[in-house]
């Protein structure tokens, strides 16, 4: 099945936060204030045990996005065909809306980083991440979306910014935008650009999910580390987001020093307010499928 | 193809730099030192600036890699991580990192090589029992994931035919495994988990020097060229006589297990697992025993099996 257009962006999930061991008998106990979750998929690639069994009944009574971290879709080694294997089979399982992963390397000469590390962005990493892409798409029988990651490192070599880039790639490949707002505040931050260029920058229809998440001011850069409350400034740019994509689907990410969930819910609901405020001032132009 | 070469070339350098033991700077002058990397290729690639430096921007990758890596290993061996102290587990695991770099998309696999990569590392020759104690943990951890299986239960075995049951051919679970250890690991791993249970009781020994004997044959010492940190009390490492055990190690529902078993046990998982019929393991219990010690001991072995849930449906003889 060729994918060489942009595919239509899924249904508004509502909002959501990543699914985490320390709430999974919370999250099975009863209800919750929360729409949607999401699940590392290479914690769940795995042949039984009880995350398997705890993520596949949140399904029953969830919607679902698999995010992977592990396709490495940047690499110059070939794509591993198990992973993508394993990818696929643990899709049929749970049926989830989407599956993610993100725009970056993390493997090279058969060694992995296990870290999402950033690209050179240049025409010809563009063609090699497009083909990727699109085979990766047709093997799973389905468009993914690529998120952008935070960065420590610009390359000297890169011939366009970062968003350019992206929006290239979902053009080009048919794939969806995860848009981390808060991985776009810290790059910003740390290369010295205007966040509010990034998110004018990215194409409208290529958008399927939003991600909020905390990070760490280290003083002389700012550290993505999941571990805090979403800050003010990322509030504020996850505003101008809603106000240009409209009602897409957010999720808050929290990996560290993971608080109650109701504290999670308390910022999911933060994110609902805000986008139902924005939302409600004037119609958007999106339609959503 | 430019673009492969290209992009491959700054790859390998961007791996190399960010899995140098002792930095990124230091890293770039060993690979000039070995030919793999020249003096400014750092400079070239990455913009820098005077807030941070290219090598700064790249010693957070550097430092990310490590300690990601650490906190998994460290979680997957957390009695491992007791018994060596936090500087010599530091230190294994940098050695381990270098020899073993991660080739598995998912982290779950990491620690896989610990335990063999143990067995030669000087810290394991100066206490060959970590290695043990390492590959217990790692069965325990490779059994939290593995297959569901529905497990025969008493109720399922009264219903076979009793005239097939000597030649029925019974198959493990997925999650059931059987450790042949040099050393008595499941009783310094029970050992370990009583103390971390009792608040009061460190792992440190004061004073240093040979610690109390905790029941017979495990002793604690008190390396000198080893403390908590920089201020606190030495680790003492295990020192335990070795000894030939068996372990089994199984899952049952979601709760892992394992307990020490004799050598009979041992034997008779065996030929389950090579799928012998249950009369051929009760006649290797039979030397040296009566027709009704026999019965007893295989009738005990069996039924612990069943109750502990290792056995699936078995396979009927025709």
């Amino acid at each position: 099945m060729p994918f060489d257009r942009p595919a239509q962006r899924p249904a508004f999930l509502g909002h959501g936060v990543g699914l985490r061991r320390d709430h999974f008998d919370r999250v099975l106990s009863g209800p919750t204030l929360i729409d949607w979750f999401e699940i590392i998929s290479e914690n769940f690639m795995v042949d039984g045990g009880k995350p398997l069994d705890v993520v596949t009944r949140v399904r029953e009574r969830y919607p679902l996005v698999m995010h992977g971290v592990s396709l490495s879709i940047g690499s110059t080694d070939p794509i591993d065909e198990r992973y993508l294997d394993a990818l696929g089979r643990l899709a049929e399982r749970l049926q989830p809306a989407w599956i993610s992963d993100h725009l970056c390397w993390s493997s090279v000469g058969g060694h992995q980083a296990h870290d999402l590390l950033p690209l050179p962005y240049t025409e010809e990493v563009l063609a090699h991440v497009v083909s990727r892409v699109q085979r990766v798409q047709e093997r799973l029988g389905r468009p993914i979306a690529l998120e952008n990651v935070s960065s420590y490192v610009s390359y000297r070599r890169s011939e366009m910014p970062e968003w350019e880039f992206l929006g290239e790639v979902a053009r080009r490949s048919g794939c969806g935008i995860l848009l981390d707002v808060n991985n776009i505040y810290v790059s910003a931050r740390n290369h010295g650009f205007d966040p509010s260029l990034y998110v004018a920058g990215v194409p409208v229809e290529a958008v399927w999910q939003f991600h909020l998440a905390g990070h760490s001011d280290k003083g002389l850069y700012l550290l993505d580390t999941h571990d805090h409350p979403v800050a003010d400034p990322v509030w504020e740019l996850y505003a101008a987001a809603v106000r240009r994509f409209g009602a897409i689907s957010t999720l808050v990410e929290w990996d560290d020093q993971i608080p109650a969930f109701d504290r999670l819910e308390q910022e999911s609901e933060r994110a609902r307010v805000i986008h139902a405020a924005i939302m409600a001032e004037a119609p958007h132009a999106v339609v959503v499928a | 193809m430019s673009t492969d070469f290209n992009l491959k070339a700054t790859q390998t350098l961007f791996w190399g730099l960010i899995t140098a033991p002792e930095g990124v700077r230091p890293g770039l002058e060993e690979m000039v030192r070995r030919g793999e990397a020249g003096p400014s290729d750092l400079e070239a690639l990455i913009a820098g600036d005077e807030r941070l430096p290219a090598a700064d921007r790249l010693d957070i990758y550097a430092n990310m890699y490590f300690y990601r890596l650490f906190d998994c290993l460290r979680e997957d061996y957390p009695r491992l991580f007791e018994a060596c102290g936090p500087e010599r587990f530091h230190n294994l695991i940098t050695d381990y990192l270098l020899r073993h770099p991660s080739e598995h998309p998912s982290l779950r696999h990491l620690g896989a090589r610990l335990p063999g990569f143990l067995d030669g590392h000087p810290l394991g020759r100066e206490c060959p029992a970590l290695a043990d104690l390492a590959r217990l943990e790692w069965a325990r951890t490779d059994l939290f994931d593995a297959a569901d299986s529905s497990p025969l239960t008493r109720q399922d075995l009264a219903r076979l035919p009793q005239e097939t049951a000597g030649s029925a051919r019974f198959r493990l679970v997925p999650a059931v495994t059987v450790l042949r250890l040099a050393h008595d690991a499941a009783r310094l791993w029970t050992e370990m988990k009583e103390r971390a249970a009792a608040p009061m009781a460190g792992l440190a020994v004061p004073g240093g020097g040979d610690g109390p004997e905790i029941h017979s044959g495990t002793v604690w010492t008190a390396p000198e060229s080893c403390r908590l940190h920089d201020e606190g009390p030495a680790v003492a490492l295990p020192r335990l006589p070795r000894r030939d055990t068996a372990v089994r190690v199984w899952r049952r529902g979601f709760v892992v297990s394992h307990r020490a078993i004799d050598l009979e046990e041992m034997d008779g998982l065996d030929l389950l697992r090579d799928g012998e019929p249950l009369a051929r393991i009760a006649q290797r219990l039979a030397a040296g025993r009566s027709a009704a010690q026999v019965t007893e001991r295989f009738g005990r072995m069996f039924q612990g099996w069943i109750d502990d849930g290792l056995l699936a449906n078995p396979i009927l003889a025709a």
